[in-house]
């Protein structure tokens, strides 16, 4: 993989996903190892660029990087500059003197990293931006799945929820797909768009399609600015996985999957996260194993 | 000054080009025809295979002055009028101050003096376009505004937009509406649809402008106050101008601009900045609707909705970047470039809907190439191209997507009274 940046699952092909799955492989087995670190980014840097709050995926690419031996600087976005109302271009202007080798950036504004990543010669990782993309954790999730399903070839993944503004359904969607997974959508009209794949507001209907994987999303109340459905109960009701439905869901065997943080009660009961194919924790610790992945495969243009 | 233009072919709103020389002095069209002999005196331009045809007229320039001159100014914005053939222009209001009251209206009309073609411009409908007071539509129109509109925004009040227009009935003067409902349009960044799905933007769906057109044009005829509905970027859009004025009679007529006939929503590729404008492009679909509509004549003008920003703004992440596109220096250019030269439709249509009726809505005397009228005219060469690199736009700004391109055709030579503004 000779690019410089990681931006979206669009402009991968699937030449460009299965080697980097097949490389997080090793980096996981490292996992289990006393010592989990290898030199092989000895002496680089990489700056966490974090305009959005986030806890797991900020400290799934801080571990990442630091088991590859890199320097890894977090940028305190909430005290810096950019509060006293300094543009992104300015700010990536004054890091650059730093020298990063590596910028890992999530906004809440679609399209910003690509931006940066046109300004600066570093390699720039797209850690989320709005709701257009989230590439490496649509590569957990590839990586996640084949793990259970090596032969990827028609296996049906259901994704449900709040798809209007998911960075993630779209990501995951995309690479899903790319490899061959058949992907359909679940939810509430109202969060529902048109897109290239199959579409179900009815959750009997989901079910009766046969998915093999049901990937529930979070609703994000923080990008919604009206209204989308009446309340967290009825949402539980008509599109959660409620103990009744999660018996149906064990009894035929199908996984669950969610990209965290979860919201108990709506999207999902606690249940769930007892159920043993619930692959939670696996998303999270594959997490750490494809950032690793993807940083080790980027190349900076710049010395 | 004393010109001869030889052997070009003279436009006008009806009709093909006819060949003919045209002879001007002293500011005036003295003959339009084949003269036996040169005038004597005069310099003889040679216009073989060129097209001679009236000033062109934009009835919809954003020229930032007062308040935003970083992006444009007001003699800046002439000089890109000029550089594309147009000799007349319409200021919008949403300066900052806002083109409100008589002081804002004779500050702007004071800079526009001084430049070498007239500048007009609109008023509010209401105190700082903020859509809660009505703007002194009287003391206005007594300062010189044409056309009254709160252009960037709709007036968010319909009550307030039908007492305005009830009030300013005794004062011949007419209104004009940026379409939109706030709360449909949402972000206005991008048209909603499986763009703004890809890119992860919330998208502005056509029916926030249809839905006000349709308010906006009830109202009006139920005032009976002539609208002119702006930028039209929807098809639907344009069916309802269509469907008010020939089946109920209303006084209204539509606007188009070259972006929204040329662009659509997915020519904004990865986030390209300069395909950012509001109303937002739309389908392509849309585009070749909003055509015929054109052809047919929904659309009374073109108007290019000129939006300068600078460069830094527009390098921002897609959603801060803000709304609009340069369009003075490129309007008759790339018109001649996509759809004259392709034959879809003539020298006619653009004489009439970008240079005649503009002027005919804002009762100003018509510029036409006939014997005894005064020079207003221009000479594009079908035979040229024009490259737009930021050193030959005039703009202050250079974002538009014709941005280092080179198009077909070029306007050689803008001529206006006794002057000869552009000679290339």
């Amino acid at each position: 993989m000779a690019r410089k940046d990681f931006l979206d699952i669009e402009s991968l092909d699937s030449e460009e996903i299965i080697p980097l799955l097949d490389q997080a492989v090793p980096f996981k087995d490292l996992f289990t190892r006393s010592v989990k670190k290898v030199p092989a980014l000895k002496g680089k840097t990489v700056l966490m660029l974090f305009y959005e709050p986030s806890t797991r995926t900020l400290s799934s690419f801080e571990v990442a990087a630091k088991r590859l031996s890199a320097d890894v600087i977090i940028f305190d976005v909430p005290h810096s500059s950019v509060t006293k109302g300094e543009s992104v271009r300015d700010t990536i202007d004054t890091l650059q003197a730093m020298r990063a080798d590596y910028i890992v950036v999530r906004h809440r504004l679609s399209g910003q990293p690509a931006a940066i990543a046109r300004q600066t010669g570093a390699s720039v990782i797209n850690a989320g931006d709005g709701a257009h993309a989230h590439p490496t954790q649509a590569l957990l999730d590839a990586f996640t799945f084949r793990e259970v399903f090596p032969e990827m070839e028609r296996k049906k993944v259901l994704i449900m929820g709040d798809i209007l503004h998911s960075r993630v359904a779209r990501s995951t969607s995309l690479i899903l797909k790319k490899l061959g997974v058949e992907v359909a959508f679940c939810g509430p009209g109202s969060l529902l768009p048109q897109t290239q794949f199959r579409r179900f507001t009815n959750y009997e209907e989901a079910m009766a399609w046969g998915p093999d994987v049901v990937y529930l999303l979070r609703v994000q109340k923080e990008r919604q600015d009206a209204p989308f459905f009446p309340s967290d109960r009825e949402y539980h009701q008509v599109y959660g996985l409620t103990d009744e439905r999660l018996a149906r869901i064990a009894g035929e065997g199908i996984y669950v999957m969610h990209p965290g943080p979860i919201n108990r009660g709506v999207e999902l009961c606690d249940a769930v996260l007892d159920y043993e194919r619930c692959l939670i924790s696996q998303q999270v610790e594959n997490g750490i194993a494809t950032r690793m992945a993807v940083l080790f495969g980027l190349k900076p243009t710049k010395s | 000054m004393n010109l001869f233009l030889k052997g070009g072919e003279v436009a006008s709103e009806e009709g093909a080009p006819e060949s003919a020389d045209v002879w001007i002095e002293d500011g005036i069209i003295k003959a339009v025809g084949h003269l036996a002999v040169e005038p004597e005196g005069a310099r003889v331009i040679d216009c073989t295979g060129k097209v001679i045809m009236p000033g062109m007229f934009d009835a919809h320039v954003h020229f930032r002055e007062p308040g935003q001159e970083a992006k444009e100014t007001i003699k800046d914005g002439t000089e890109a009028a000029i550089n594309g053939g147009i000799t007349g222009v319409v200021m919008m209001p949403n300066t900052s101050p806002a083109i409100d009251s008589p002081t804002v209206v004779n500050r702007v009309l004071e800079q526009g003096r001084k430049c070498r073609i007239p500048v007009y411009t609109s008023g509010c409908i209401t105190v700082g376009r903020e859509g809660h007071e009505m703007a002194p539509i009287a003391g206005l129109k007594e300062a010189g505004v044409l056309m009254l509109t709160d252009d960037g925004d709709a007036v968010p009040n319909a009550a307030l937009l039908r007492r305005a227009m009830e009030y300013a009935s005794d004062f011949e003067m007419f209104f004009a509406s940026h379409c939109e409902d706030p709360q449909l349009a949402g972000l206005r960044a991008l048209n909603e649809g499986e763009v703004s799905y890809r890119l992860g933007i919330q998208g502005t769906p056509a029916l926030a402008e249809e839905i006000c057109m349709d308010r906006d044009i009830r109202i009006a005829h139920a005032t009976s106050t002539y609208l002119h509905i702006q930028h039209v970027s929807s098809a639907l859009g344009m069916e309802t101008i269509r469907w008010w004025r020939d089946e109920r009679g209303a006084k209204v007529s539509g606007e188009v601009s070259p972006h929204h006939l040329m662009f659509a929503d997915e020519d904004i590729g990865d986030y390209d900045t300069h395909y950012k404008m509001n109303p937002p492009l739309r389908t392509r679909e849309d585009n070749a609707k909003l055509l015929q509509g054109l052809k047919d004549g929904v659309f009374r003008i073109i108007a290019t909705d000129h939006a300068p920003h600078t460069e830094f703004e527009k390098s921002q992440a897609f959603v801060d970047a803000p709304n609009g596109i340069t369009g003075l220096d490129t309007a008759v250019v790339s018109l001649f470039d996509r759809f004259i030269s392709q034959g879809e439709f003539g020298w006619d249509l653009l004489v009439k809907r970008y240079s005649a009726e503009p002027r005919r809505m804002m009762n100003l005397e018509v510029a036409e190439v006939v014997e005894g009228k005064t020079a207003d005219l221009i000479v594009f060469d079908p035979q040229g191209e024009t490259t737009f690199t930021k050193e030959f736009m005039k703009s202050k700004s250079s974002n538009t997507p014709f941005l280092n391109q080179t198009l077909k055709g070029s306007v050689d030579l803008v001529i206006l009274k006794d002057e000869l503004l552009l000679e290339r």
